[in-house]
């Protein structure tokens, strides 16, 4: 032996040492007496050799690269609430080649028996007729989906399939639970690889674990086999950002170059799914299911759930492998199955189930609630049905012991008459792995989740590795990790591993449509243009606010400029069906610090600026990935600073003019931002679209507002002002007509001169550009109906006659400028609408889906 | 006996609608006690798709797209359907109910699936102790379950008030019970819960009901309405009807349309509308019957 072997040695004692099981439970870096078990030595040299403060600045390296890589991140969570919690642990969780070789084909006989289970129920039934499982359980479970009865997918309902396993303190294995609905948080095991070997890549390296890429490579060979087409268009159908599993969908779609997707990207036509893009319908051949089954289809199954296309079934039953899973699988995840397994195993696999489930009672069964409310103690008290896949999120359950008097009667009479829909489960306590803490190796409870998919030959194959998690055996039975501790599983296998191989196919389809600028998903185009609406209804709303509340605060303002002001501050408002109410109005000067009062804090509007401002995060965080960091930081501030927080608003004028100051400049470097730094491709048009239709229009009903019908001298001069300094426009009129108050000088400045970057013509010749330039529009002989819109609208401007526009009739009216303007505030919104049917998925504004019910009347 | 019935609903929207979709179930069943002769099923504007299948219950549905913008739907089925006298059967020849339910708790192989399916809980038909302390005076150890069925039956309609404003379809039954008012849909939901609260099947059946007007007058174009009962399973007779909004076994004047677990899954029609606001609905239900 050399010297250098024996100091290793000496490191791996010293690292471990110190290091204690929990008696009488099993651990898996020790055994029974304290010795280490051989396959850790490796791993224990490796880490021993390191000194303690790389070690500890890898451990801390570690958590950073998981705050960067968004993990925890929750983008829609409350600002003041902590994000998830989720770290890693430096030391992962290694098992042996024999051990792991014993665990798939466990696995392996898991899958094959939820698929015959599924093709049963939701084919002949037997297993219900003959009672083998309870019709009740099934009946009585909202995942069992039946018109999804006898949809019979060729290539079977599970393409992804996974079980959280624990072993008891005698070192046994157990089920704890099955997921069979969505790739389970496949993303989250992958991205704990790519972070932890990014960091201590070379002692996994050195100690020879199995890597993940084949079962990926698999994975993907079997869904090019599903599609059954070579290169075929492959989607990730997800719920979206707010759903908790969304990080795992991105991470997965990305690393497999799958298109993600929502259910408004997608839509039924012909009898096939397409996606919707700019360049119109794509047809898909296969989409990965992340949603529930349940709400896939508003129209058949769930009609609250709108996270699949409308008509999505039929679709399917037209094309029975397009989904993986298969539409109703999530019913193989009831728990109330685990004490059926070991018959059906032998029924229909004519096999031994090889490691069952923990000990659970299905209590739709009289003779099951029996035992359970005689031996309650012990037992934790769970749904039959749980719905989410988000690794360390299993609900916890119900422990009787734990409750109040009156709680404890509730949960028994719960039992009696729900008992169908809840299990009863022993706690058997998990076995301990070693965990990386500053203060050396503990020992802390686990289970982990593996990962299995059907293969293109039409069985199943493991991932060899998985999560490994933190779990707290006092308060839970199943994958519940309320600390979000993760670890990385190794196999370490017997052979030298395969050699390095990568998923990145440089001529695939997906990597084309990245990169090609034309291919902007639809639901894109849709929200960039709605950001740039409410970051311009912001802009305008703010402006208002800041002139009509300086004003005031002045007090210097003659009564003739109040008119105006007044005025502004009541458009949003009348556009909401919101009249003033009838309280207010005791001088001009209290209406408008009421109405700009209500204006910056109710929610009650939905043009006011509380309202405005969650519009803007919403649609911000939905199109992040197109800015520059800074960008997005700009607009978050509104939502993270919480200074624009309806009760955190100042009530003083003085207060709220500096706020609103801060407000304006926060938009101004998000626009000019976005104008430095985003590409000229479409998603800039339409973001700069949508900022267009929303100043023109403000501008119209402003001056339609004040000057529609004329008013005294007085007062006429007094709006002239104010709308110059609402539109940052005083300089340019005083430089070119001096002081000469005219309403048509004005009108030329705000309506018809192209090179004020604040007249409504140079917003319409911006539009107009834009629209010539969108993939679908004609050249001048073939205009399509936005093109010739948006120019008809146009050319009215550049038509007008200001003078003739300023005259007033008998009545005080200026017939001509109503005309005018009233056309642009016809014609923008319907420019909207015609640009939204043809480009988008209509999932802003009114035009959305609504169900239809009729309704017996007798 | 032969029966005409026409079925119109009309749709109006207050802004247009650029795109639905709908499912339908209007066509009757036919089964040994009723034939359903001719069917058909006109819908303005034209579907662009139409999908005509049996849903899980046996129900024939129909699936249709619609792709041209409108203001207006119409859905107009018309029907003859014959319908043969039912025996009323004898109540003292069905088990208790205590052996029907204890029979449905566990499958062996000899009770037919299609039947244990309708003895679990579903949205419209939850059990809550309200239904089960309404259930219990019914029944009685040992009564036989068509008898108790049918005390069930009168009990809801003697001590419950026909109110058409009184719910809607999203009401629970829990607050029918509270008001004792509602709709045919209504009274059936509350006897589905009873029967299934005791263990034993219980099916929705939506149709129609043969009305007559009043005394001396004329019955009105248009003033017959879909309708809704219940169906109680016994070992002896198989399927029997009830109607507990006329506290009546049908004989010969129901006409049925489809078996669900409750309304959710026998709507006439329902629907996903892209655009359209502010819907209001124009039902025409005319039974007639045809002259020999």
């Amino acid at each position: 032996m050399s010297s250098s072997m024996l100091a290793a040695d000496v490191g791996t004692r010293e690292f471990a040492q110190g290091y204690r099981g929990r008696p009488g439970v099993f651990d898996e870096l020790v055994d029974d007496s304290g010795t280490i078990r051989p396959h850790w030595q490796s791993l224990l040299r490796e880490l021993g050799a390191i000194d303690p403060a790389t070690l500890a600045l890898r451990m801390e390296q570690l958590n950073v690269r998981v705050r960067e890589t968004g993990i925890a991140y929750d983008l829609f969570s409350d600002p003041d609430s902590a994000t998830q919690p989720w770290r890693i642990d430096l030391v992962p969780l290694i098992i042996t080649a024999d051990e792991w070789r014993a665990l798939e084909r466990a696995m392996i006989q898991r899958a094959r028996l939820f698929e015959r289970i599924l093709a049963d129920l939701y084919g002949p039934r037997n297993m219900l007729a003959s009672g083998a499982i309870p019709h009740q359980l099934v009946f009585s479970d909202p995942s069992y989906l039946r018109p999804c009865h006898d949809l019979r997918p060729t290539r079977g309902y599970l393409q992804f399939f996974a079980c959280d396993i624990a072993r008891g303190h005698d070192g046994r294995w157990r089920i704890i639970d099955t997921h069979t609905e969505t790739p389970a948080g496949v993303g989250y095991a992958l991205a704990n690889r790519m972070i932890h070997t990014g960091i201590a890549g070379n002692i996994f390296g050195t100690c020879g674990a199995l890597r993940l890429v084949s079962f990926f490579q698999q994975l993907q060979a079997s869904l090019t086999r599903r599609a059954n087409r070579a290169d075929p268009a492959i989607a990730l159908l997800t719920p979206g950002q707010r759903s908790n599993d969304f990080f795992s969908h991105a991470y997965l779609a990305r690393y497999l170059g799958l298109m993600l997707v929502e259910g408004g990207d997608l839509r039924v036509a012909a009898g096939g799914v397409s996606l919707k893009t700019l360049h119109g319908l794509m047809p898909l051949d296969l989409v990965v299911r992340c949603i529930a089954g349940a709400v896939a289809d508003p129209l058949e199954l769930d009609s609250t759930g709108f996270a699949g296309p409308v008509g999505l079934l039929q679709a399917v039953r037209e094309q029975p492998d397009f989904m993986a899973n298969a539409l109703g699988a999530a019913l193989a995840e009831n728990r109330g199955l685990s004490a059926y397994l070991p018959q059906l195993a032998e029924t229909l696999l004519g096999e031994d189930l090889l490691i069952p489930d923990g000990p659970r009672w299905w209590l739709g069964d009289a003779a099951n609630r029996q035992h359970v409310l005689a031996n309650l103690e012990g037992m934790v008290i769970r749904p039959a049905h749980e719905g989410t896949a988000r690794p360390g999120r299993a609900i916890p359950g119900i422990d009787p012991v734990r409750l109040q008097r009156d709680e404890h009667d509730a949960l028994l009479r719960e039992i009696e008459i729900r008992g169908a829909s809840l299990i009863a489960e022993e706690k058997v306590g998990f076995g301990t792995t070693p965990s990386l803490t500053p203060t050396g190796l503990t020992a802390k409870p686990y289970a982990l989740r593996l990962f299995v998919t059907s293969t293109s030959k039409g069985d199943f194959a493991v991932m060899p590795g998985g999560l490994a998690m933190t779990v707290d055996p006092d308060m839970s039975v199943s994958l519940n990790a309320p600390d979000g501790e993760s670890r990385d599983v190794w196999v370490i296998g017997d052979a030298a591993p395969p050699p390095f191989t990568t998923l990145w196919r440089p001529a695939s389809a997906a990597a084309r449509i990245e990169r090609s600028p034309q291919d902007l998903p639809s639901r894109a185009a849709d929200n960039l243009y709605w950001l740039g609406r409410y970051t311009e209804r912001a802009d305008w709303l703010m402006r208002k606010l800041r002139v009509c509340l300086g004003r005031l605060l002045e007090n210097t303002a003659p009564r003739q400029e109040l008119r105006a002001s007044r005025i502004a501050l009541q458009l949003p408002l009348a556009k909401d069906d919101g009249k003033v109410p009838p309280e207010w109005q005791p001088t001009d000067a209290r209406l408008i610090e009421q109405l700009a009062h209500n204006l910056m804090t109710s929610m009650d509007w939905a043009y006011g600026l509380p309202r405005t401002l969650d519009n803007i995060h919403r649609v911000a965080g939905l199109t992040r990935d197109r800015f520059s960091p800074e960008a997005w930081h700009m607009l978050n501030d509104f939502y993270v600073s919480g200074r624009w927080r309806a009760d955190a608003l100042p009530s003083a004028t003085a207060d709220s003019l500096r706020l609103l100051d801060d407000g304006l400049r926060l938009l101004a470097a998000f626009n000019g931002l976005t104008h430095e730094n985003v590409t000229r491709d479409f998603g800039w048009s339409f973001l700069d679209m949508g900022r267009r239709v929303q100043r023109a229009y403000g501008l119209a009903e402003l001056l339609l507002g004040i000057f529609g019908k004329a008013d005294s001298g007085e007062n006429e001069s007094g709006s002239l002002l104010f709308a110059l300094e609402l539109t940052d426009s005083f300089i340019a009129y005083r430089s070119r007509y001096r002081m000469a108050s005219a309403l048509p000088l004005l009108l030329d400045l705000l309506l018809v001169d192209e090179t004020n970057p604040r007249s409504i013509s140079f917003q319409l010749a911006k539009l107009a550009d834009h629209i010539d330039a969108l993939p679908q529009s004609g050249g001048s002989g073939a205009r399509i109906e936005e093109q010739r819109l948006a120019l008809s609208l146009l050319t009215d401007v550049r038509l007008a006659d200001v003078s003739a526009l300023a005259e007033v009739d008998a009545e005080g009216r200026r017939i001509g400028l109503q005309k005018l303007l009233g056309e642009q505030l016809e014609g923008l919104p319907r420019l909207s609408d015609v640009i939204g049917r043809r480009y988008f998925n209509l999932v802003e504004k009114d035009a959305r889906w609504v169900r239809l019910r009729s309704r017996e009347q007798s | 006996m032969m029966f005409e019935v026409s079925h119109r609903t009309t749709y109006t929207y207050a802004k247009p609608v650029l795109q639905s979709q709908h499912l339908v179930h209007m066509r009757p069943r036919s089964g040994p006690r009723q034939a359903v002769h001719r069917h058909s099923l006109l819908v303005e504007p034209a579907p662009t798709a139409n999908v005509l299948r049996e849903d899980y219950f046996g129900n024939s549905s129909t699936l249709m797209t619609i792709e041209d913008e409108h203001s207006e739907l119409i859905v107009h089925a018309r029907s003859t359907v014959e319908v043969r006298e039912n025996d009323v059967p004898i109540r003292g020849l069905s088990s208790p109910w205590e052996q029907v339910a204890s029979k449905a708790r566990r499958a062996d192989g000899e009770l037919d699936i299609d039947v244990l399916q309708f003895m679990t809980a579903s949205r419209h038909t939850r059990i809550v102790p309200e239904v089960i302390d309404y259930a219990t005076p019914s029944f009685p150890q040992g009564r036989p379950i068509l008898e108790a069925a049918l005390d069930l039956t009168q009990r809801i309609y003697k001590e419950f008030i026909f109110d058409s404003t009184a719910t809607d379809i999203s009401t629970p039954v829990s607050h029918v019970l509270q008001e004792r008012r509602g709709v045919c849909q209504d009274f059936a939901h509350l006897a589905i819960s009873c029967l299934r609260s005791v263990g034993a099947p219980a099916r929705y059946v939506s149709g129609y009901l043969l009305t007559f007007p009043p005394p001396g007058m004329e019955k009105l174009q248009g003033s017959d309405a879909s309708h809704a009962w219940i169906s109680v399973w016994s070992p002896e007779a198989g399927w029997v009807d009830f109607d507990p909004t006329n506290g009546i076994i049908p004989t010969n004047e129901h006409i049925v349309v489809a078996y669900g677990r409750d309304y959710d899954d026998v709507s006439p029609i329902s629907g996903v509308l892209l655009g359209g606001s502010r819907q209001a609905m124009d039902v025409a239900v005319d039974v007639a019957v045809q002259k020999p």
